[in-house]
């Protein structure tokens, strides 16, 4: 029964997906926790974990290969299978801005610096929120809920926004610090960038459903810095 | 198989036979003797037609009784048995309430014993279905009432059974979850390991943050394979209250250690620069004495706020409530607060309508909750500036204000400035414990009112606070 076998060898590779986000999800909240409690063992044991999400992307991403290999899947089967490889590629960078953010945890942990954690926490836990969504949406298809979770993206900017600023102030008002506060803007940029990625897995989940590849990010980042 | 004739069912065949065959027996050949005989007597050919006829009758006779008395076995046995059929049909069905089994009249013992036999089967199949709903009951209403999430995946990693609790969890329904895989419902790649280790068959528990919404889980992974062979059930336990309450427990600790070591650390310079030499040097010394003395107050006020928090917080202060006139209150600690505004060049207002209604509150409470925040304006607003203290009527309570020119307060700190130990801005706050706003909050409520501000940076602050009319 080979409709069977493809339903069956989809649904595990969308449960692999969804492991994966998980880890992705993890490691965000991870690293700014390592960063709220400036704690250094934390942040390197955070560093270490991507590497179980790199596997896990290429594992999948073999998988989805061989599917198609064997059982050349057609119409919205493949245009799903195409997909995956796309959005567990969007989750292996979400996995290094992670990263990123843990590093810089580390690098700050001894430092007196003042962080705005509480924004970093906020902006940290609506692109977790948004992932999370998205991901629920991309195994259902659910398109309707894809389009507002793009929308969610505004938020994050703003925040986004708001905090450099603040950032940017208090860096010029402490020269000293600059090194770090920059390291802070990274920080900032880091979750920004994820949240945008969200967005990117909510095109997919679009596509998959529909066969139209459209852009729904509206916001154009560099204009408004 | 043994043949065993059933006399009760034969019988009356046999005799019926025996009847007919004494019938013809002993009218036929008298007829046809007779018929003889005339002939002989006639010398014809002997004329059979009654002999003919009487047989004709005789026979339709013999066999319509026959068919009576079929119709009368058959109506005997055939019709109890289609009940009983009936009976067993409705039983496979499930219709319990509406199985009716007749009681046999008649004479067969075997369809009495079979009704009877049904009849009981009926009774103790539905006892036991009675009591398997009922139990069914209430093991539902114990997992939809129960706080704890309770999930159950067979071996094949798809859901069986998702409680109230868990779907509140996951943020999904048992509808949409029954047959998913666990990945799929819970999402979290711990918990998926936790029963992946637990369905080998050693029951483990974890402890994990899960999510966005940071919600703090205790995970149960328990196998089941007595009860139901080849599934596992995971039981979650929300611990966020009980864990947040511990981090507020450690920070308040961390905090208070921290006030103390202040004040204690330069208690320990001074007395140690005493003992080097600066004893020698009585003006020295007696200014080193004095400083002390000045911690010793910082150290005891901040004691005594701690223990008066403590005190409120278990609900052990008493208060002593009596009607009183809101512009009564107001008065004693605008009065004393009146001098140290002045000090610092501020102008302190009082705004009271005299005609309030009283309200119900312990005079000596509220002036330590309006002198706190006239402390807080007076520190707070630059020499020049404006504190305005007033009350008015809003429906059942009394609003009281205490406004000021100040320096305001950030929007980020605005409802966190009741926290305990909370300063919003920790170089402008200098002295103090931190604690004041903690303890006007609990004072204010403890009088069923509320406590608030609004503040602009740059502008100044206003603190609102009510109290219910008496």
């Amino acid at each position: 029964m080979p409709r069977f076998t493809l339903d069956r060898e989809i649904h595990l590779i969308q449960d692999e997906v969804l492991l994966l986000g998980s880890l992705v999800e993890q490691a965000l909240l991870n690293a700014v926790d390592a960063l709220r409690r400036r704690d250094a063992e934390f942040a390197h044991q955070i560093e270490r974990a991507d590497e179980a999400i790199n596997e896990k992307r290429f594992a999948i991403e073999n998988h989805v290969l061989i599917l198609i290999a064997t059982q050349q899947p057609m119409a919205h089967d493949l245009r799903l299978m195409a997909a995956i490889l796309e959005v567990i590629t969007e989750l292996e960078r979400m996995g290094d801005y992670a990263k990123g953010i843990a590093k810089i945890a580390a690098g700050l942990a001894n430092d007196e610096i003042l962080v705005p954690i509480r924004e970093i926490g906020f902006m940290a836990d609506i692109a977790v929120s948004m992932l999370h969504r998205a991901l629920g949406a991309f195994i259902a298809e659910d398109v309707t809920l894809a389009y507002s979770i793009a929308e969610e993206d505004q938020q994050v900017d703003e925040l986004y926004n708001t905090v450099y600023y603040k950032v940017v102030q208090n860096m010029i008002a402490n020269p000293s610090t600059i090194d770090n506060t920059n390291h802070i803007l990274w920080v900032l940029h880091n979750i920004e960038r994820t949240a945008d990625r969200v967005t990117n897995i909510c095109e997919r989940t679009v596509f998959i459903a529909t066969g139209d590849m459209l852009e729904l990010d509206t916001s154009d980042d560099e204009k408004d810095v | 198989m043994k043949f065993r004739i059933r006399w009760r069912i034969v019988l009356p065949y046999v005799i019926l036979l025996c009847a007919q065959a004494i019938i013809f027996a002993s009218v036929l050949p008298p007829i046809l003797r007779h018929a003889y005989q005339e002939a002989l007597v006639n010398e014809q050919s002997p004329n059979l037609t009654t002999f003919y006829l009487v047989t004709i009758i005789l026979v339709i006779l013999a066999i319509v009784t026959v068919l009576l008395l079929s119709l009368y076995v058959s109506t005997q046995t055939l019709g109890p048995l289609e009940k009983l059929t009936r009976a067993a049909k409705q039983m496979g069905a499930g219709q319990f309430d509406e199985i009716d089994i007749p009681k046999p009249s008649g004479e067969i013992i075997e369809i009495k014993e079979l009704s009877e036999a049904l009849r009981q089967t009926v009774e103790q199949i539905s006892a036991q279905i009675n009591a398997l709903t009922n139990e069914r009951s209430k093991l539902a209403a114990v997992l939809s009432q129960m706080t704890d999430g309770v999930l159950i995946a067979d071996s094949g990693g798809h859901v069986q059974l998702l409680n109230k609790a868990a779907e509140r969890l996951f943020k999904t329904e048992e509808s949409q979850a029954l047959g998913r895989s666990v990945v799929e419902v819970m999402r979290h790649h711990a918990i998926v390991d936790l029963w992946t280790e637990t369905r080998e068959g050693e029951p483990k528990t974890i402890t994990l943050e899960m999510g966005s919404d940071h919600k703090f889980l205790q995970v149960f992974g328990i196998p089941l394979s007595a009860d139901l062979p080849g599934s596992t059930m995971l039981l979650l336990q929300d611990l966020t209250q009980i864990h947040r309450l511990e981090t507020i427990r450690r920070d308040f600790i961390s905090n208070v250690s921290h006030e103390l070591r202040t004040p204690l650390a330069s208690l320990k310079a001074l007395t140690e620069t005493l003992l080097d030499g600066a004893l020698e040097d009585p003006p020295a010394a007696r200014r080193f004495i004095v400083r002390m003395d000045t911690e010793v107050d910082n150290l005891t006020l901040l004691v005594n706020e701690l223990l008066e928090l403590s005190r409120i917080e278990s609900g052990r202060t008493t208060f002593e409530f009596q009607r009183i006139l809101p512009c009564k209150l107001l008065s004693a600690p605008c009065d004393r607060m009146a001098l140290q505004a002045d000090r610092v060049g501020l102008n302190l207002r009082l705004n009271c309508p005299q005609d309030l209604p009283p309200v119900f509150a312990d005079p000596d409470r509220i002036s330590q909750v309006v002198i706190n925040l006239l402390h807080n304006s007076i520190k707070f607003t630059p020499a020049g500036g404006q504190i305005e203290v007033s009350a008015w009527l809003e429906g059942s309570q009394v609003v009281f204000s205490v406004k000021d020119t100040g320096v305001g307060i950030a929007e980020k700190d605005l409802t966190r400035i009741f926290e305990r130990f909370y300063k919003a801005d920790r170089a402008r706050f200098g002295g103090g414990t931190g604690l004041g706003l903690s303890i006007a909050k609990h004072m204010v409520e403890a009088h069923g009112g509320k406590i608030w501000t609004e503040s602009e940076e740059g502008s100044g602050s206003t603190f609102f606070f009510t109290i219910p009319v008496a």
